[in-house]
């Protein structure tokens, strides 16, 4: 019988299982690296630095996992804060900003032709309404839980969800079939 | 005005667009990288706390002078039912203090007693 997360955590705490924790390494790794790789907006190699941070902060900090929320959920909010911090410190080193990557992203210079339409449409969307819509409508996530990921009120979740549908929605009917 | 999907249609192909993405030695680097562990194993803190306990039953019995003693000749004067109460009612404290200890360890169990600790 597979071992839930649960009892995987349970052998972690217990006895420092590395085996065990590399167990949930090798469950989450996808969606952790592809959540890292839409908020890097497909940079590999930055994502997967992010993404090892992020499970071995998991390791140092699984005391204070108290399953409450599912280990996914837990995992996606650490991820989420080591992009920022990392977002942070390149701003401070390079005064790199939102607007300017945003401005990387000119709807204009995407071929519409291309076989990622989606995923590139995705690019597109400010931050905040990539993040929600990842989480919410790819991830699978709730909008209560999203907003314990993202540290942000449940209507500010709710609200960039359906404008980040929108924009979607819109970028791709424009790319459509005439 | 070109035709829009659909909410559902758009939460599926966007779950569909992601792909799965190989460990490729992703999980072997993660591990390689973790702390190393500083726990001792499960058996040998159990050793510990069992030689610690009897050290200090040890102690306390040679630092009562005799009293330790004493009392033991005495409770074994108790009439035998008196010290089935007293087994029993260490029973369920030493019973009830395992289920709460059990309880806060197990997330499922807390979760559906719903209880707060």
């Amino acid at each position: 019988m597979e071992l839930t997360d649960a009892d995987l955590i349970a052998r972690v705490l217990a006895d420092d299982d590395q085996h065990a924790f590399g167990e949930l390494v090798r469950r989450h790794q996808s969606s952790v690296r592809g959540l890292l790789r839409q908020l890097t907006r497909t940079d590999v190699s930055l994502a997967d630095d992010l993404a090892q941070e992020t499970f071995i902060r998991a390791y140092k900090n699984i005391r204070s996992f108290r399953g409450e929320a599912r280990f996914s959920t837990w995992l996606y909010r650490i991820a989420y804060n080591c992009f920022r911090e990392d977002t942070r410190k390149r701003k401070e080193l390079v005064g790199v900003d939102e607007a300017l990557l945003q401005s990387e992203y000119d709807p204009q210079t995407v071929d519409p032709g291309l076989r990622h339409d989606l995923m590139h449409a995705l690019n597109l969307l400010p931050l905040h309404e990539r993040t929600a819509v990842v989480l919410c409508c790819q991830s699978g996530l709730s909008h209560d839980e999203a907003a314990r990921v993202l540290d942000i009120p449940l209507g500010t979740v709710k609200t960039n969800v359906l404008r980040g549908r929108e924009k979607l929605k819109q970028t791709l009917a424009a790319w459509g079939p005439n | 005005m070109k035709a829009m999907i659909d909410d559902e249609t758009l939460d599926r192909q966007l779950r569909e667009a992601a792909p799965y993405i190989d460990d490729d030695g992703f999980t072997t680097r993660v591990l390689a990288n973790l702390p190393a562990a500083q726990r001792q194993p499960r058996w040998l803190r159990a050793m510990i706390l069992l030689g610690l306990a009897i050290l200090g039953s040890g102690i306390a019995y040679v630092l009562s002078g005799g009293f330790v003693r004493e009392s033991v000749i005495q409770l074994s004067n108790f009439p035998i039912w008196l010290l089935l109460v007293f087994a029993f009612g260490c029973g369920l404290v030493v019973g009830a203090f395992a289920v709460i200890f059990a309880i806060r360890k197990t997330p499922d169990v807390r979760d559906l007693t719903r209880l707060e600790f």
